[in-house]
């Protein structure tokens, strides 16, 4: 199952992602460099992929990071504050066009569920950890990881 | 001025299709909807030239909404800007009538070359 979705494919889509929606063309997601810190006060935003081939797509990032992401797409200053509602529908977003993209690698194409983002990943049962890219957003580590159940 | 609607879930991407289309040269009149059953309410009070709208939405998804577009006999010029854009889907969308799909992420060029030829 990994096959189909390989790292350097998953980090294409996530690179797009990035330059078109939030960065323009200065390609700053790059891959982490060394040991990833553990994250202090993650947030996670995912989508699930539903249908023949199951899975999920899934960010992580420390909040005060999210925030930063949120406030990119909307164009804010940087010390404009995020509310919630934009931090979940920007992150979410982003979760939600990565997923998008990792299912139309799938042989068969299924639905996409609602982006979702919480502190907490609940589990997917019977899941299997497909690809996870450690990442570097303006020196922040971001994780991208796919899982598949089919 | 072409008068446009875009419909999607998420008020940030709206805001981000939005802006593209000012970068991408097109200074529409620009309304908006949150999800398939508010554009179909929306074109029904007041059909715009053309509609632009998310695929996966809650309450009404996007082809729900094109479908039901179609059915109330409304032949709105309508394109797909979702995160899905797989052969299959692009192909759902032109049997049921879209013109086209634009697939996220995308950038004022890609907009560009997808509108410019539906406009001539």
């Amino acid at each position: 199952m990994s096959a189909m979705v390989d790292s350097d494919s998953v980090y294409a889509i996530a690179e797009s992602v990035f330059s078109a929606m939030i960065d323009g063309d200065e390609g700053l997601l790059l891959p982490w460099e060394g040991d990833l810190p553990q994250f202090a006060d993650p947030l996670y935003a995912w989508v699930d992929l539903l249908g023949e081939w199951q899975g999920r797509a899934a960010l992580t990032t420390e909040a005060p990071t999210a925030h930063a992401l949120a406030r990119a797409l909307l164009m804010m200053g940087d010390d404009e504050v995020v509310s919630d509602a934009d931090l979940i529908d920007a992150f979410g977003e982003i979760a939600n066009v990565v997923g998008g993209n990792v299912k139309a690698l799938l042989p068969t194409q299924g639905t996409l569920g609602l982006p979702r983002v919480d502190a907490v990943l609940p589990p997917h049962e019977g899941g299997s950890l497909s690809q996870e890219l450690r990442l570097s957003w303006r020196g922040q580590p971001i994780v991208v990881a796919v899982w598949l159940f089919g | 001025m072409i008068r446009v609607l875009v419909v999607d879930d998420s008020r940030v991407m709206r805001q981000i299709v939005i802006r593209t289309l000012r970068q991408a040269g097109y200074d529409w009149d620009v309304r908006e909807a949150s999800n398939g059953a508010e554009g179909l309410a929306a074109v029904q009070s007041d059909e715009p030239d053309v509609v632009l709208s998310d695929w996966n939405m809650p309450e009404m998804t996007g082809i729900e909404f094109l479908k039901s577009l179609r059915a109330a006999g409304f032949g709105t010029p309508f394109g797909f800007v979702t995160s899905e854009g797989s052969p299959q889907m692009r192909e759902q969308a032109e049997a049921a009538g879209a013109l086209f799909l634009i697939a996220k992420p995308f950038t004022a060029e890609g907009f560009r070359d997808v509108i410019e030829p539906v406009l001539a």
